[in-house]
C-alpha cells in the first residue's frame, strides 16, 4: 500500500476535484491511521486470500438483457432544465481545450 | 542503426442498434441537440444501467469474426475519471473480463500473408458530443450512452502499410457483419495508434507515442510512416523520445504534438455494482453467430468458387458491402456472373466514383442491370447499344426494354438460317462481288456487309454476319 | 391531532367507512409537518398532496394504502419535486422522474406530503450532516438527542407523529439503527427486492429502499406493493412476490433462533439488555427455540472497516456525477475543471469529502489489493459465516443499538478507535443482502430502543411473523413521541 501524508491526500482530494482546509486534512489524516490500522487486522487473516472478492451480496446472476427497443427521449428542454449554464439546447462550459 | 517500429492499435466502433448501450434512449445522429436522452444518459442520481441485447450480439458478432475466445458471462467495470464530456463521473467499461479475447486477423500485404493479433474486443458507452467555439464548449447528450465496441490489438504491427490494411480489414468485418457504419470520416470508426521504436532483435519495448485523431485508413498510414522517421531522425541523434499524445496534420502530413503525457491515469477500476453478471447460453451466443451477414473474406470465396469469377473481380465486389449485396441480389436472376461483375466493377463503379454516390441511391436496381445483360446475353443488342440504354437507365431510371424501344432499338437478327437467307440473296444479286473477293480485293467484303445490313433495315448481328458471309464466300 | 397516531391498519378501516377522506388525512399531515420542530422536512408537498388526495373519492377496499399519507427521504427521486440528499451540490435540483418505489405507492393511491431530510448524500449515521443542520428526535423536546441517521427525517415524521410511513433507505443500518432511537419499526427488506431506480446511490452493492412505519403489519402492507422486478433496475430480483401479510399472527412455534453472545455480552446497559433478553423469554415459551452462539470476536471487529472501504470507494464514483454541470449549482470558473471544482469544493461538506478521498484512495492501483479487495474478501468472509449460522437457524436476533439515541455531543461522525462491537452489526444484513427489521422493545426515561431480527434472504414473511410475535410480546404497537411524552 502506498504511503500517505498531507500532500498526497490533498492530491487525492484535488484529483476528486475538490479541496478540503488544512485542519479538514489533518482530521483526515487521523482517520487514515485509524481505517487502515483497523484494515490491518483484517490483513492478518490469511484466510481470506483465497476468497473471491465480493461484489454482491449473493449469487444473483441473470440472463436479463433489455430489448433494443427505444422509449420515448426526454423532452429536450427538459433535459437540460436544471443545469444552469446552457445556450442553444445546449449546456455550456468555459472552452474546453483539447 | 536500423529500427523496428512496434505498433498497437485501439479502434472504437459505434454500434448501429436502435438504442443506446445502457438505456433505451433512441441512437440517432443529425437530430437536435439532447433531444435523445434518457435520464440515465445525463447521469441523473438515481438512475441505473440496463444492457442493451442487440449491442451483446453485435459484440459476439466481432469476437467471432475475430476468432476470438468469447466470454458466456458479461461482466462490466466502472472507469473513474473526470472529463466535460462524461457526465457519470465514469464510464461503464468491461476491464477484467472482455467479452472477446486472444483472436487475429490475416492481412494480405505487398509481403505476403501477415497476422495480426487481437488482444481483446469490450463493450463500453460512448461520452457526449462537444461542439467548440472561441470561448467556450457546448454539450450535446445524444451521443452520451451511444454502445461502443473497442479493439485492442497487440503491438504486432510493424509498417503504416500494415496499420491501414489492418483497419480497412477491421471496417469491413464490422460493415458487413451490420454491426456499424464504420465511417471513420464520420467518426463511427475512430483509431488511436500507439507506436514505439527499438532497434532490430531488440525485445525492449521503447517509449510510446500516441497518435490520435485519424480519420482515415490512408491518414493512419502516413501518420505512421511520418512517425517512423521522426522517430528513427531522433534515436539516431540520441535524443530521447518523449511520451506524449500527437495528432496528424493532413495538410502538412506531419504528426504534431498536443500534449506530452505525465504519470500514467489511474482509472481505479471496480465491478459495476448496478450490473449483475448477466449470463448468456450458448444457444444465445450460437444463435448471434449464426445470423451474422456473411463477411467479404466469404463472399469472395463464393465468387471465386461457384462464380468462376477472378480472385480481383471477387476482391473489387466486396470493397462495399451495399455493392456486393447488389451483386448477391443480381446474381440470383442470372447465370451470367462474370458480365454481371464486369458492368458492376466497370461501368457502375465509375458511375458511382463519379458522382460520389453509393450504389442505392442509384436509378438502377439488380433487377433492371440484370434485364439490361439478358440483352446483351440474348445477343438482342449490342455492346454500344447496351452502353445507350445504360446511360439512359442511369438518366432515367426506366428499365431498359422501354429505353430500347423508345431509343428505337429493333432487336438483332441473330438467327443463323435467317442470317443465311439474306447472304445468300445478297449474293446472287452482287456475284462482281464475289470474284473481287476471290481476287483479293477486301472492300468486297465490305461492301457485302453493308448491303445485308441494308436489306435487315440495320438489324443484323454484325458479327454474326460477317462470320457467316466469310464461310459462304470461302465455299462459292 | 386526529388521525396521523394511527396505523395504515386503522386508518385504512376509517377510510373505507367514510369516515374520514384521504384529503382529511392530507391536511392533517401537512400542517403537522409544516408545524413540524424537529427539522424532520426538505421540502412539504402541499399543492402536490391536496391535488393527489382531492382526487381519492371512491375508497378501494382491498388496497390498504389508498388515501394514506407518507413521506419520501430526500435521497429518493420525485418528478417535479426538488430533491436535494440533503446536500448543497443538489440544491435547486428537480428531477425529471420518480423512483419506481414512488410510482409504486403513487399508483396505489398513497399520498405524499413531503420530503424528509438525512444525513448529506445519506453517508451518515446521525442525522446531523445534512445541509440544513440536525435532525432532533421527537422524543426529546430539549432537542440535544439525535434521531439517528442517515433516515433521520423519516424517522422523526413518523414518530413525531407527522405520517403513519416513511420511506427510506439503508446501506449500514441508515433505517434501523434510526428506527431503534425513534421507537419504530424499520425495514430493510432483502437487497433487490425493491427496485432501486430513482434511489440516489451511495454503495449499490449495500443500498436498499425500505420504510418506517409504526407496526409490522404496516410494513408487510408496503412490502407487498413495493416489492417486484424492475426493468429499470436490471438487479432487481425475478422472484415472485409473496403475500407478506399471510405469515403474520401463525404460531411460531418451532422457528430457531440464532442469538450472537459476543454482541450481547457488548451491550452495557442493563435496561436494554434486561428488556432483550425478556423479548427471549417470553419468545421461549411460545415455543420458539434460541440458542447464544459464537461469532469470532475480530470478525465483529472487522464489519465497521469493511463497510467503510467498500461504502467510500463505491460512493466516490457514484457520486462523481456531482459537479454542477447538468443539475445543482453552477460555479463560475476559467476551465471545465475549475467549475467542477467549484462545484464541488462548495458543495461537498467536510465529511463528505473525508469519505471520498479515503474511497478513492482505497481504489487506487496501488492500494486497492489491499483496501478494497481485501474488505470486498472479508466481506465474504463474514457473509459465508452468517449464512452458516442461517443454515441452522430461521433468525439471528440481535439489539438494534446499544442504548436509547445518545446526545449530540456524545457522538460523532469522525472515526473512533474503539471497536464498537454492539453499534455495527447491523451492516452484516447489507453484507449478505439479508432482509431486516428493527422493532421497538423498550422504553427507558421515556426514550425507545429496538431490537433487530435478520432472516434468510426473501424470507420476509417470516421475518414479519417473528417480529409481529415480539411486538405483541412487548405491547409496543404504535409507539410515539407524542403520546408517551
Amino acid at each position: 500500500m502506498k504511503e500517505y501524508n498531507k500532500e498526497i491526500l490533498k492530491d487525492a482530494a484535488n484529483r476528486l476535484l475538490f479541496d478540503m482546509t488544512d485542519e479538514q486534512y489533518d482530521t483526515l489524516l487521523n482517520e487514515f491511521d485509524i481505517i487502515t490500522k483497523q484494515m490491518e487486522i483484517i490483513g492478518k487473516d490469511s484466510l481470506i486470500d483465497d476468497l473471491e472478492p465480493m461484489v454482491f451480496p449473493f449469487e444473483c446472476s441473470t440472463s436479463y438483457l433489455r430489448e433494443d427497443v427505444p422509449s420515448t427521449p426526454l423532452d429536450k428542454e427538459d433535459a437540460i432544465k436544471n443545469a444552469q449554464n446552457k445556450q442553444e439546447g445546449q449546456i455550456k462550459l468555459p472552452k474546453v481545450v483539447l | 542503426m536500423n529500427f523496428e517500429a512496434v505498433i498497437g492499435l485501439e479502434i472504437h466502433v459505434e454500434l448501429k442498434t436502435k438504442t443506446k448501450m445502457f438505456s433505451s434512449a433512441p441512437v440517432a445522429f443529425g437530430k437536435e441537440p439532447n433531444s435523445c436522452c434518457m435520464p440515465l444518459d445525463l447521469g441523473f442520481p438515481g438512475t441505473l444501467p440496463t444492457v442493451n441485447k442487440e449491442a451483446v450480439i453485435y459484440g459476439i458478432r466481432v469476437a467471432n469474426a475475430l476468432h476470438m475466445d468469447i466470454d458466456h458471462e458479461l461482466h462490466f467495470d466502472r472507469k473513474n475519471y473526470f472529463y466535460s464530456d462524461l457526465p457519470k463521473g465514469y464510464q461503464i467499461t468491461q476491464n477484467l473480463r472482455p467479452i472477446g479475447s486472444n483472436g487475429y486477423v490475416d492481412l494480405n500485404t505487398s509481403n505476403g500473408i501477415k497476422r495480426i493479433e487481437i488482444e481483446r474486443i469490450h463493450l463500453e458507452e460512448d461520452t457526449c458530443m462537444q461542439h467548440h467555439f472561441r470561448d467556450y464548449t457546448l454539450l450535446d447528450y445524444n451521443r452520451a450512452g451511444v454502445p461502443l465496441i473497442e479493439i485492442v490489438s497487440r503491438p504486432n504491427i510493424r509498417t503504416g502499410e500494415e496499420a491501414q490494411k489492418y483497419v480497412e480489414k477491421i471496417r469491413s468485418i464490422v460493415v458487413f457483419s451490420d454491426v456499424s457504419d464504420g465511417k471513420m470520416e464520420e467518426g463511427s470508426l475512430r483509431c488511436d495508434v500507439n507506436i514505439s521504436l527499438r532497434p532490430y532483435g531488440s525485445d525492449k519495448f521503447g517509449t510510446k507515442v500516441e497518435i490520435k485523431n485519424l480519420n482515415s485508413t490512408k491518414f493512419i498510414q502516413q501518420a505512421i510512416d511520418f512517425e517512423i522517421e521522426r522517430q528513427s531522425k531522433l534515436l539516431l541523434q540520441n535524443q530521447t523520445i518523449r511520451q506524449e499524445t500527437r495528432r496528424y496534420d493532413e495538410a502538412k502530413r506531419e504528426t504534431i504534438l498536443m500534449r506530452v503525457k505525465t504519470d500514467a491515469v489511474d482509472y481505479k477500476y471496480f465491478p459495476e455494482p448496478n450490473i449483475t453478471p448477466i449470463v448468456l447460453s450458448d444457444e444465445f451466443v450460437n444463435d448471434a453467430i449464426k445470423n451474422c451477414p456473411e463477411l467479404a473474406d466469404s463472399k469472395i470465396n463464393r465468387y471465386i468458387n461457384e462464380y468462376s469469377l477472378s480472385e480481383y473481380d471477387a476482391s473489387l465486389l466486396v470493397n462495399e458491402k451495399s455493392v456486393s449485396e447488389f451483386f448477391d441480389e443480381a446474381a440470383k436472376l442470372t447465370k451470367s456472373y462474370k458480365l454481371l461483375a464486369n458492368w458492376i466493377n466497370v461501368d457502375i463503379a465509375s458511375v458511382l466514383n463519379k458522382r460520389n454516390i453509393s450504389i442505392n441511391e442509384l436509378n438502377i436496381t439488380p433487377k433492371s442491370l440484370v434485364a439490361l445483360i439478358s440483352l446483351i446475353d440474348s445477343k438482342e443488342i449490342s455492346n454500344n447499344q447496351a452502353r445507350d440504354i445504360f446511360n439512359k437507365m442511369i438518366e432515367t431510371g426506366k428499365d431498359p426494354l422501354t429505353i430500347k424501344n423508345e431509343l428505337g432499338i429493333t432487336s438483332q437478327i441473330s438467327d443463323e438460317s435467317a442470317i443465311m437467307e439474306l447472304i445468300n440473296e445478297t449474293l446472287n444479286e452482287f456475284p462482281q462481288s464475289i470474284i473481287d473477293f476471290k481476287e483479293g480485293k477486301s472492300r468486297a467484303l465490305g461492301f457485302l456487309v453493308g448491303q445485308i445490313m441494308k436489306k435487315s433495315h440495320g438489324k443484323v448481328n454484325p458479327k454474326i454476319t460477317s462470320d457467316l458471309l466469310l464461310k459462304e464466300l470461302k465455299e462459292r | 391531532m386526529k388521525y396521523m397516531n394511527l396505523t395504515i391498519d386503522q386508518l385504512h378501516d376509517l377510510l373505507v367507512n367514510k369516515e374520514v377522506t384521504p384529503l382529511d388525512l392530507a391536511k392533517e399531515a401537512i400542517e403537522l409537518a409544516k408545524k413540524d420542530t424537529n427539522n424532520a422536512f426538505e421540502y412539504i408537498m402541499e399543492k402536490e398532496a391536496l391535488e393527489i388526495a382531492s382526487k381519492l373519492t371512491e375508497p378501494e377496499i382491498d388496497n390498504p394504502l389508498w388515501g394514506i399519507p407518507f413521506a419520501i427521504k430526500d435521497n429518493i427521486s420525485t418528478k417535479d419535486v426538488p430533491t436535494t440528499a440533503s446536500s448543497n451540490i443538489l440544491n435547486g435540483y428537480v428531477p425529471l422522474f420518480n423512483a419506481t418505489v414512488v410510482e409504486k405507492l403513487l399508483n396505489k393511491h398513497a399520498v405524499p406530503i413531503g420530503k424528509t431530510t438525512l444525513d448529506e448524500l445519506a453517508m451518515g449515521g446521525t442525522g446531523t450532516s445534512g445541509h440544513l443542520g440536525m435532525t432532533y428526535n421527537p422524543y426529546d423536546e430539549t432537542h440535544t438527542r439525535l434521531a439517528g441517521g442517515s433516515s433521520c427525517g423519516s424517522a422523526a415524521a413518523t414518530s413525531a407523529p407527522i405520517v403513519p410511513f416513511a420511506l427510506g433507505s439503508d446501506t449500514g443500518d441508515s433505517i434501523r439503527k434510526p428506527a431503534s432511537f425513534v421507537g419504530l419499526v424499520g425495514l430493510k427488506p432483502t437487497w433487490s427486492r425493491i427496485s432501486r431506480y430513482g434511489l440516489f446511490p451511495f454503495a449499490p452493492s449495500l443500498d436498499t429502499v425500505g420504510f418506517f412505519t409504526r407496526s409490522v403489519k404496516d410494513c408487510a402492507y408496503l412490502l407487498n406493493v413495493t416489492s417486484g422486478r424492475d426493468e429499470n433496475d436490471s438487479t432487481s430480483s425475478t422472484k415472485p412476490v409473496d403475500d407478506y401479510v399471510s405469515l403474520i399472527n401463525k404460531p411460531v412455534k418451532g422457528l430457531k433462533i440464532a442469538t450472537i453472545r459476543q454482541i450481547n455480552n457488548a451491550i452495557k446497559d442493563e435496561e436494554v439488555l434486561k428488556a432483550f433478553n425478556n423479548t427471549i423469554e417470553q419468545l421461549k415459551k411460545e415455543g420458539v427455540i434460541v440458542d447464544e452462539i459464537d461469532l469470532d470476536l475480530n470478525m465483529l471487529a472487522s464489519i465497521f472497516p469493511t463497510y467503510f472501504v467498500i461504502s467510500c470507494s463505491e460512493a466516490t464514483s457514484n457520486n462523481a456525477n456531482l459537479d454542477g454541470i447538468k443539475f445543482g449549482p453552477y460555479c463560475e470558473g476559467n476551465t471545465y475543471q475549475e467549475v467542477m471544482f467549484n462545484a464541488r469544493t462548495k458543495g461537498f461538506s467536510e465529511l463528505i469529502k473525508r469519505r471520498f478521498v479515503f474511497g478513492s484512495y482505497a481504489l487506487m492501483r496501488e492500494n486497492q489489493q489491499e483496501l478494497f479487495l481485501r474488505a470486498q474478501k472479508n466481506r465474504r468472509k463474514i457473509v459465508n459465516a452468517i449464512n452458516e449460522i442461517l443454515s441452522q437457524y430461521d433468525f439471528i436476533y440481535t439489539i438494534a443499538a446499544p442504548s436509547v439515541a445518545p446526545k449530540k455531543d456524545e457522538s460523532s461522525d469522525r472515526l473512533n478507535e474503539e471497536y464498537l462491537i454492539a453499534d455495527n452489526h447491523l451492516a452484516l444484513g447489507n453484507f449478505a443482502g439479508l432482509p431486516s427489521i428493527t422493532i421497538p422493545i423498550g422504553l427507558k426515561n421515556k426514550l425507545p430502543f429496538g431490537a433487530n431480527v435478520m432472516a434468510r434472504a426473501f424470507e420476509e414473511a417470516k421475518l414479519f411473523q417473528i417480529s409481529e410475535k415480539i411486538e405483541q410480546i412487548t405491547g409496543l404497537k404504535n409507539l410515539n413521541a407524542k403520546e408517551v411524552k
